[in-house]
């Protein structure tokens, strides 16, 4: 049962690749010069993006939460965010509703949202999901610290 | 070395939860801080109501849970301690009589071997944030003495706070034959929250087993003694559905702890429910943090990681070196780097 937690080597490559590759692209299309704040900003927007969906596509299709991750990030690019946030919403206001009184937010609720895709999973499979996505985001943040490392060299 | 800098920031998430996870797990009298400073919308208002209630509470039972404790501890093992503060609010007495500065009844289970019971009291003390506690104890007290526990009592805490609609019916319908816990009961539903219900519900639930436990096989028995206990509810299909998954939830719950780092002491499901979404946290502040360095980073590339890219055969053998490199130490980037960097040998 554990081995479903440990991510392959290759993941992990498959991941480090498309994430080499999609930081080299950017990098090409980058302004020469000292960089401004807002532009600081706005890579350090795409380049979480970019690691995220890399990781995403690295897992594949075979885990709930990269084909949420892959679905959400697909729908931002397209429609900017408004399918979105209409299923958000929509989520949102029933979550509430439950735990309106004393709690906003449950434990549960709270690992839901921090999880992609967690919404619509039962705690069982939430759990599940969880665990991989948690060592996946282990392995993505190694890698971007050995290549952080390896760029500031 | 900025490199070397970096790496103590993005290791200090990490530090910082593991200081944080040590400071819970070494005194219970930090543990409201603790909870503030993660998550303070939250902790701070169960904090509210926890102390609110157990400064009543404990100087009720200040008395008697004394000679309870005693009496049992001179007729059985102490593994029967451990199933004393697995009832979620006996154990929630226990971290608050240190914090409070009553040191006696700390001092009684010194006596009985503390650690067993701390461990399993730190469990059930972090499940339980609701209000209503004196009838519980009472109860458990009674419990405690009558009753020949068994080991199942310590999986409680894990398979306790599931917010399933199916553990909601079976309390309804487990709420008749207990006449003498009607009254408490009544007082929990009151709770109008719908999570402390939960809770509330759960404790209902640990009710039935306390009383009538029967195996010592943890697993099967257990489904068994459960469809004997409710079969006048005449559900006992749906009490295996629920167990199995409650197996299931308490056996993910264990792989997630193996996975988090330092929860290894911690047993019970809020705890370690918490732990997890604050590492996940965690992780995905470095990811920010990362993604942000690698933003400032001088944007020139690297023509080795070209030339990693370009040619495919060396790109694994590379790379795997590469990180490798990164998991074991940074001192390893350093002999990279003596080395010319990342030079396919091929």
């Amino acid at each position: 049962m554990t081995s479903i937690y440990q991510i392959n080597s290759a993941t992990r490559i498959r991941f480090a690749r498309r994430f080499l590759i999609s930081l080299s692209r950017m990098r090409r299309a980058s302004t020469l010069g000292p960089p401004s704040d807002e532009e600081i900003r706005t890579r350090t927007r795409r380049i979480r993006i970019v690691s995220y969906s890399s990781m995403a596509f690295a897992v594949g299709s075979s885990r709930a939460w990269s084909r949420a991750l892959v679905l959400k990030i697909r729908n931002r690019a397209r429609f900017r965010g408004i399918l979105r946030n209409k299923c958000l919403a929509s989520k949102k206001k029933r979550v509430i509703k439950r735990h309106k009184v004393s709690r906003e937010m449950s434990k549960t609720d709270m690992l839901r949202r921090l999880v992609p895709g967690g919404a619509g999973m039962g705690i069982c499979g939430l759990l599940e999901e969880t665990a991989h996505y948690m060592t996946c985001l282990a392995t993505q943040v190694k890698v971007m610290q050995s290549i952080a490392d390896h760029y500031s060299k | 070395m900025g490199g070397n800098g970096d790496n103590n920031d993005g290791k200090a998430f990490q530090n910082g939860g593991q200081s944080v996870i040590n400071c819970q797990s070494s005194g219970m009298s930090g543990n409201p801080f603790f909870a503030s400073a993660w998550d303070p919308v939250v902790s701070m208002s169960q904090h509210e109501n926890f102390g609110g209630s157990s400064m009543v509470s404990h100087s009720e039972f200040t008395n008697s849970p004394y000679p309870v404790v005693m009496e049992n501890q001179g007729n059985s093992t102490t593994s029967h301690l451990v199933h004393y503060p697995s009832d979620s609010s006996y154990a929630e007495l226990m971290p608050k009589f240190p914090s409070y500065g009553s040191g006696s009844f700390s001092e009684m289970v010194c006596s009985f071997g503390l650690t067993e019971c701390s461990q399993v009291a730190n469990t059930g003390c972090h499940l339980n944030y609701s209000s209503n506690k004196e009838a519980n104890v009472e109860r458990t007290i009674t419990n405690c003495v009558e009753s020949q526990e068994d080991r199942q009592l310590t999986e409680e805490p894990i398979i306790g706070a599931t917010p399933d609609g199916k553990r909601r019916k079976r309390v309804a319908e487990s709420n008749s034959p207990f006449d003498p816990n009607k009254n408490a009961e009544g007082e929990r539903q009151k709770d109008p929250s719908g999570h402390s219900s939960e809770v509330q519900k759960e404790q209902d639930e640990k009710k039935p087993r306390t009383e009538q436990n029967t195996a010592a096989n943890l697993r099967g028995k257990q489904a068994a003694k459960q469809a004997k206990d409710n079969s006048h509810s005449g559900e006992a299909p749906n009490e295996n559905y629920i167990h199995v998954r409650r197996e299931k939830i308490s056996e993910r719950m264990r792989l997630l702890q193996e996975l988090v780092p330092g929860c290894n002491k911690i047993t019970g499901k809020a705890v370690m429910l918490d732990e997890i979404i604050n590492y996940v946290q965690s992780l995905q502040q470095q990811v920010e943090f990362l993604s942000m360095k690698l933003a400032t980073v001088n944007p020139e590339l690297s023509h080795d990681i070209e030339r990693i890219l370009s040619k495919d055969a060396a790109l694994d053998h590379d790379l795997q070196s590469l990180f490798q490199m990164g998991f074991d130490s940074s001192s390893a980037i350093d002999s990279l780097g003596a080395n010319g960097r990342l030079k396919p040998e091929l």
